[in-house]
């Protein structure tokens, strides 16, 4: 059970939240704090890697509060807060593998053999910043944790520890309707996908947690926002109706794919961009010169907004987005020789989207159909020529949920399936593009209750078809009582073989450095065949 | 032969559909059983105690399960006075001023004419070949939690019954909004607009534990009952509204004994289920005064200092309130889906309030597999706010799985307050605001 617990709200929390509800209510007199709510949890995720040993012993506390305020004109006030901390030991206890002292014998070690292209591209630099000052400048501000701020990734200098801290409040308007206004630092999800995203983007993303495969909720980066909700409910027409604005104010932050040195880089795309040629007249050029820095500025804000609603059998929403590409995109310095400061600038580009999404009961299947899709405008692709191409994309997912009763397992209770169907098109595709023109990501989960659902085993495939890669993941989950929780799994992934040409080292297919964009999040993860187990304390 | 069928159905369907006008008498009788005086049995009294060394005695007048579990010496159940659970007189006027109108269409699942109040008052007959539906009409159009009410908080347990082992504790809020069929709560009888033509809504948070936080269910019934429920799920861990399938709402809820159509005795549609009425017995339920009854000062404690109710007996798996003889209707819902997880139940329902307090569900090869109770407590003698209501408060419940020896218990603080749920309650939006 959550504890109920008097407590002094920090200076910041009481800040935001007075300020703000002065600001909105136009409103100087008292405010009445109730106690706050607390909720939480400590939690140990052992994670060992097939032939490399322990891979996470990842300690995490977290602590989630509510607190209201009573205030006049205004209803459910509320400041709401989730701070978290999280040791990660497999930098001391497997420092051997992974950490400033990790070395490869070569690019790309973790996920494929030595081909003929790693010659002339050196090992990624682990850790830039403990062990390179020039490409951890080269990577300021985008990879340049040192090891310490891999072992405490929240304790940086966006004070991540502060997961989330907003204030919440409604005002009730003359017509009925609701105005709802929350400002700080928050996720605001949009869609409804497990693993992939198609509209879910307005937070980026820490894949150097875990991949793609911890829950969404855990590795969003919240940002500093302010969004307006107008909370028209029913009408002649919908039953339910909302529109929603979003300001996302906060600075730029990109999604965190890992920095070379952790157990979870996705794409490697951490040790690709800490690598350097290795042979020629140019040997010992950096990969990266520089990350563009996108200061804060009113311009280089994101804003959005969401009309949503529910329509007899459908909900759906429309949705449209003006923000920056949250993956790197590399731009070629020089359209000749390298330069000898480096050879790519990291960009990240402005996007605009434009989606929208619907759910559909279909009676006469008893089954639940969703559609999400996005179309996006500046977003650029990789490519062997000049390093990137901007190019229309559209992104689709067709979702599909049921509920099945499988008595001959052994278990009253039903079994969830849920399929998804995620589709990509590259409007301008080109063939020097290390993606398909069009490409699908399946997934399935099947879930199963047994034990009144404490027990409660599952298995998540997915499977990429251009890559050709798969990663199976079955796990058992054991509720032992309302505090006590353990999850037992595998994670075993297959594919990662796509190869690519480069033309700087000939025509011939070859793996370094494009295909790990071919071969994908599964693909590149093809090494890292795991046993987890995670140990919850909740309180 | 063809000719004869054809006659055979068409009168049928006459005699089950053309309205036998109910009269003012008739609403007298059904809303005021015990204006002229209380049922009896031979050797009951209130204040006496009835368990396993005399429980041959009273088998009569006691649901097959309860029968069981006192025979086995699960529990014991201590006998009150049997009251009169008067329901707010504009439900009764409602009743009244549709007694000519109220009709069962052609099909399961179809009616016409009813606004508001008791559809069909007029007593049952075991010669009307539709009296089971007619009952459950009642029971759905019933006056159940009035026009709206909430349940803040409610204690959910689940317990192994043969060792007492409490496994796991649930705290939820509830809400239910009736859009339609509303006489006593503003505005009357709809909330407009109302484009779909929603009847009921139930919202659900989950306040606690932390694995299941924020988890948030909405059920939107509608007025057509041959369409199924909306039903919402919002997850917690992943802040988002996911549909659900009417799977779901036959599985476990939440990990509980108790299936969402489960809920409140029954929650379902009408044209899911063939209903028969079995008969009108005397039986005793679980219906009282709940200042008067044992009550848990652990569970629940809070500034008005109420208190809910305590369970006992065999795995805590019972509460401890007491039965009252009184008129119920027996009724049987068979599941019309061969793909259903249960068979049927055996619902035992009030005849003054319709409420549902004993329920018996058989398993899909016809054994007896789970026991509900839901005790109904006296408004007037409730938390003040709820005097002169005119609903039976849900107060407390046990879902027993007969065959796995294993319990979901519930302790409400139910209040009738149309402030704690006002319709905006009631949409896919709130689920998200309340969530996040």
């Amino acid at each position: 059970m959550s504890k109920k617990i008097i407590t002094t709200m920090n200076k910041l929390a009481a800040g935001v939240a007075v300020g703000v509800t002065a600001m909105a209510a136009g409103y100087t007199g008292s405010v009445v704090a109730a106690d706050a709510e607390w909720a939480g949890f400590v939690e140990n995720a052992t994670y060992v890697r097939d032939g490399v040993g322990l891979s996470k012993f990842r300690n995490t506390a977290q602590a989630e509060f509510s607190k209201s305020i009573k205030t006049e004109g205004w209803s459910n006030v509320s400041i709401n807060g989730t701070l978290r901390a999280t040791y990660d030991g497999v930098y001391d206890l497997n420092d051997g593998e992974f950490g400033k002292d990790a070395t490869e014998d070569y690019l790309g070690a973790n996920w494929h053999g030595e081909d003929t292209s790693t010659v002339i591209l050196a090992p990624g630099t682990p850790f830039p910043c403990d062990n390179d000052p020039t490409k951890c400048n080269s990577l300021k501000d985008y990879m340049d944790q040192d090891e310490n701020e891999a072992r405490f990734p929240e304790f940086n200098d966006q004070l991540d520890f502060i997961r989330e801290l907003y204030i919440s409040a409604d005002k009730q308007l003359d017509n009925g309707d609701i105005l709802n206004l929350s400002f700080g630092k928050q996720q605001v999800v949009w869609g409804k996908t497990d693993l992939f995203r198609v509209l879910d983007v307005i937070n980026p993303v820490d894949y150097s947690r875990h991949n793609i495969y911890d829950e969404l909720e855990d590795i969003r980066i919240p940002q500093w926002m302010l969004t307006a909700e107008w909370r028209m409910g029913p009408n002649e027409i919908f039953d339910d109706s909302n529109l929603s604005f979003i300001w996302n104010i906060d600075q730029f932050r990109p999604s965190n794919l890992g920095t070379c040195g952790q157990p979870y880089r996705i794409l490697d795309a951490g040790c690709f961009f800490s690598s350097e040629l290795a042979v020629g007249p140019f040997a010992g050029t950096p990969i990266i010169h520089d990350v563009v820095d996108y200061d804060w500025s009113l311009e280089n804000t994101q804003i959005g907004a969401k009309w949503e609603g529910v329509y007899g059998d459908a909900t759906f929403s429309v949705n449209a987005l003006h923000y920056r590409q949250q993956l790197p995109s590399i731009h070629a310095r020089s359209a000749g020789a390298p330069l000898p400061d480096g050879i790519f600038d990291i960009h990240f580009p402005r996007v605009n989207l434009l989606g929208g999404s619907i759910d559909y009961y279909s009676m006469d299947m008893d089954a639940v159909w969703r559609l999400e899709t996005s179309y996006t405008q500046g977003e650029e692709q990789p490519r062997d020529t000049n390093g990137f191409k901007e190019t229309d994309m559209f992104r689709y997912v067709i979702g599909f949920d049921k509920n099945i009763t499988i008595p001959e397992l052994g278990t009253r209770s039903a079994f969830l399936v849920s399929t998804q169907l995620f589709g990509e098109h590259i409007l301008d595709h080109e063939v020097d593009m290390p993606n398909e023109a069009d490409n699908w990501i399946a997934t399935l989960l099947f879930k199963g209750f047994y034990v009144n659902n404490r027990l409660s085993p599952q298995i998540i495939i997915a499977h990429d078809f251009g890559a050709e890669a798969t990663a199976i993941a079955p796990s058992v989950e054991y509720l032992i009582d309302d505090h006590w929780k353990v999850n037992v799994g595998f994670n075993i992934k297959e594919g990662g073989d796509k190869k690519f040409p480069w033309s700087v080292s000939g025509p011939s297919d070859q793996t370094e450095p494009l295909a790990r964009f071919l071969n994908g999040p599964i693909g590149v993860a093809n090494q890292e065949d795991e046993f987890q187990m995670s140990v919850r304390y909740s309180f | 032969m063809l000719n004869k069928t054809f006659i055979s159905l068409a009168l049928t369907a006459a005699v089950s559909t053309t309205a036998i006008a109910a009269t003012d008498q008739d609403v007298e009788n059904s809303f005021f059983p015990y204006k002229s005086g209380v049922p009896s049995y031979n050797g009951l009294s209130a204040g006496m105690t009835i368990n396993q060394s005399n429980v041959e005695q009273f088998k009569e007048i006691l649901d097959p399960a309860m029968y069981e579990f006192l025979k086995a010496g699960d529990t014991e159940i201590k006998v009150g006075e049997t009251t009169s659970f008067d329901l707010h007189s504009s439900y009764v006027d409602a009743t009244k001023a549709n007694l000519a109108n109220v009709k069962l269409g052609d099909n399961p699942g179809e009616i016409s004419g009813s606004v508001a109040g008791r559809p069909f008052p007029e007593e049952p007959s075991m010669d009307d070949p539709r009296a089971g539906e007619k009952l459950a009409w009642n029971y759905k159009y019933g006056y159940n939690w009035g026009d709206s009410a909430a349940i803040m908080p409610f204690y959910w347990k689940f317990r192994n019954m043969e060792t007492g082992k409490l496994e796991r504790t649930l705290k939820f809020n509830f809400h239910f909004l009736n859009f339609t069929h509303r006489t006593q709560q503003d505005p009357t009888p709809a909330i407009t607009p109302n484009p779909s033509n929603l009847f009921r809504g139930i919202y659900v948070q989950v306040l606690e534990p932390f694995d299941v936080k924020n988890t948030q269910l909405l059920i939107q019934r509608f007025e057509d009952d041959l369409k199924r429920d909306n039903a919402y799920l919002y997850l917690g861990f992943q802040r988002r509204v996911r549909r659900l399938s009417t799977g779901q709402v036959t599985d476990s809820f939440l990990g509980s004994d108790v299936m969402i159509e489960d809920f409140e005795g029954y929650n379902g549609r009408i044209s899911d289920m063939k209903w028969t009425f079995k008969g009108t017995r005397n039986m005793l339920v679980p219906m009282y005064n709940h200042n008067e009854m044992v009550l848990d000062s652990e569970s629940h404690q809070d500034d008005e200092g109420y208190q809910v109710v305590a369970f006992g007996g065999k795995g805590n798996c019972f509460p401890n309130v007491t039965y009252q003889l009184r008129k119920v209707y027996e009724v049987e819902s068979a599941s019309v889906d061969s793909n259903h997880p249960i068979s049927k139940r055996q619902h035992f329902i009030d005849a003054q309030t319709f409420t549902i307090p004993r329920n018996i569900t058989y398993d899909r090869k016809g054994d007896m597999w789970k026991s509900w109770s839901i005790g109904q407590a006296h408004p007037d003698h409730h938390l003040p706010q709820n005097k002169g209501t005119g609903v039976a408060i849900d107060d407390a419940f046990t879902m027993i799985d007969m065959q796995a020896q294993h319990c979901t218990t519930g302790q409400f603080k139910g209040i009738v307050d149309p402030e704690l749920t006002p319709a905006n309650k009631m949409t896919v939006q709130n689920l998200r605001a309340s969530g996040k």
